[in-house]
């Protein structure tokens, strides 16, 4: 083991409490993976829950804490906690055909949390109109996507139709129901924000 | 499932930065050789990796399966065509080996998850990213390793209760924001219980972690990985 010698340095309590919040979002979503429902449009493609947590993380994190509660999941899954899906972890997932996507989590969720809170604040989730949650999740879906597409063609040496066909079509209707779960989540008065 | 378990193999022994390096080196050297020539020698280099954590590659297969049909995908798209001649067989050459070299970047990953536990891991964190950040991510990690089984077991007792209560004949829709709202009501539960703990216990920037450092044995390792390297670049 090793010792340290200098003064302890408490971290502050707004600190602890945004990153524990943030740490088990992180494995919450995690748990999510292990979860998975049956596609209405596609049985043959289940539905897992794991985008829902991107948006729960801009939601009730807001974009500096949601932003850094998926980057502890991308960091945790590469180091080997069983965060990704099919349960599985390992860096090589980011270089996978999945890569992109877990590389667009932070990014995904720090700009549904600006799109919903702005950037002084955070304002409590149930109070924010439907049309600007739902442009906030449209907005970070594409940004997912827009990661995952680009990186799944250049990864696989396969041509860009396939690309959008094999990684992005397939699974957007998906997406849909996933946003509404995260309306009917924030509408449920179940969670408290703070 | 694959997951860190303790052992005495020759990739137990090695420091997680050695085996990190390993890693990133190979996956960069499979980016710049992803021909049958490269690919082959890059076999060979995984073969190593797992024997050295005493990983079979058939039980490796078997944990990474959902990979499988994303990757014959690619390579299926391009083997069949919409016209004349239907089917592609030169053009599905290269998405077989792009999806080749995945495999193998998997599987050497693999061979790190099984190898290290999380506190060399998060030691490894705070080593590459030093200050306030890195201690910050170091301690999140932690947090989500030593939270997942939890928030899993949450889940599913969530779920027995959906299903006891007729819950799987609802629209997936509305069963996913049940157990979403369930599920993150514990998690944040969870959260405020551990955060006013963690405060009362002085949780500090500095806490203390296993030392790692380099030994004799991860020489050769970190050798290989800088051999990787240089033949991404000549």
């Amino acid at each position: 083991m090793s010792t340290a010698t200098d003064s302890v340095d408490l971290v502050g309590d707004d600190v602890v409490g945004n990153l524990v919040r943030a740490a088990l979002l992180a494995a919450l979503m995690g748990a999510f993976a292990f979860v998975s429902f049956p596609n209405p449009l596609n049985p043959a493609v289940p539905v897992t829950a794991q985008v829902l947590g991107v948006f729960l993380a801009g939601i009730y994190l807001g974009p500096a804490w949601g932003g850094f509660a998926m980057a502890l999941y991308v960091l945790a899954g590469v180091l080997g906690a069983p965060v990704f899906s099919g349960a599985s972890a390992g860096l090589g997932q980011l270089f996978g055909p999945t890569g992109g996507y877990l590389l667009s989590y932070p990014f995904a969720a720090a700009l549904i949390g600006a799109l919903i809170h702005g950037t002084d604040g955070l304002a409590d989730p149930e109070s924010v109109s439907l049309p600007r949650l739902v442009a906030a999740m449209a907005a970070g879906t594409v940004v997912i996507y827009g990661f995952g597409i680009p990186v799944y063609w250049y990864y696989l040496d396969t041509n860009l139709v396939a690309a959008v066909v094999g990684a992005g079509l397939a699974f957007v209707p998906a997406e849909l129901v996933k946003m509404a779960a995260a309306v009917g989540i924030v509408r449920s008065e179940e969670v408290q924000a703070t | 499932m694959l997951g860190y378990e303790p052992g005495d193999t020759p990739a137990h022994r090695l420091d997680p930065r050695t085996k990190l390096a390993v890693q990133l080196c190979f996956a960069v050297a499979a980016f710049a050789h992803t021909g049958p020539r490269g690919l082959l020698v890059l076999t060979g280099v995984t073969a190593l990796a797992l024997a050295s954590a005493r990983l079979s590659p058939v039980s490796v297969l078997w944990d990474y399966r959902f990979l499988l049909p994303l990757l014959a995908a690619a390579v299926l798209f391009e083997l069949v065509t919409l016209g004349p001649p239907w089917v592609d067989p030169a053009a599905a050459v290269d998405p077989l080996l792009a999806s080749y070299r995945t495999l193998l970047i998997v599987a050497v990953a693999a061979g790190y998850v099984r190898t290290t536990p999380a506190r060399e891991s998060r030691a490894a964190v705070q080593w590459a990213i030093p200050g306030k950040a890195g201690r910050l991510l170091g301690a999140g990690v932690g947090l989500v390793f030593r939270f997942l089984p939890l928030l899993r077991r949450d889940l599913a007792a969530i779920r027995d209760a959906e299903t006891a209560r007729l819950g799987d004949q609802r629209p997936t829709r509305e069963r996913l924001a049940t157990v979403g709202a369930a599920g993150l009501r514990r998690a944040f539960a969870r959260a405020d219980r551990l955060s006013t703990a963690l405060s009362a216990r002085c949780f500090s920037w500095n806490g203390t972690l296993p030392r790692i450092r380099f030994g004799v044995v991860d020489a050769p390792a970190l050798m290989l990985a800088a051999g990787l390297a240089v033949t991404a670049v000549v």
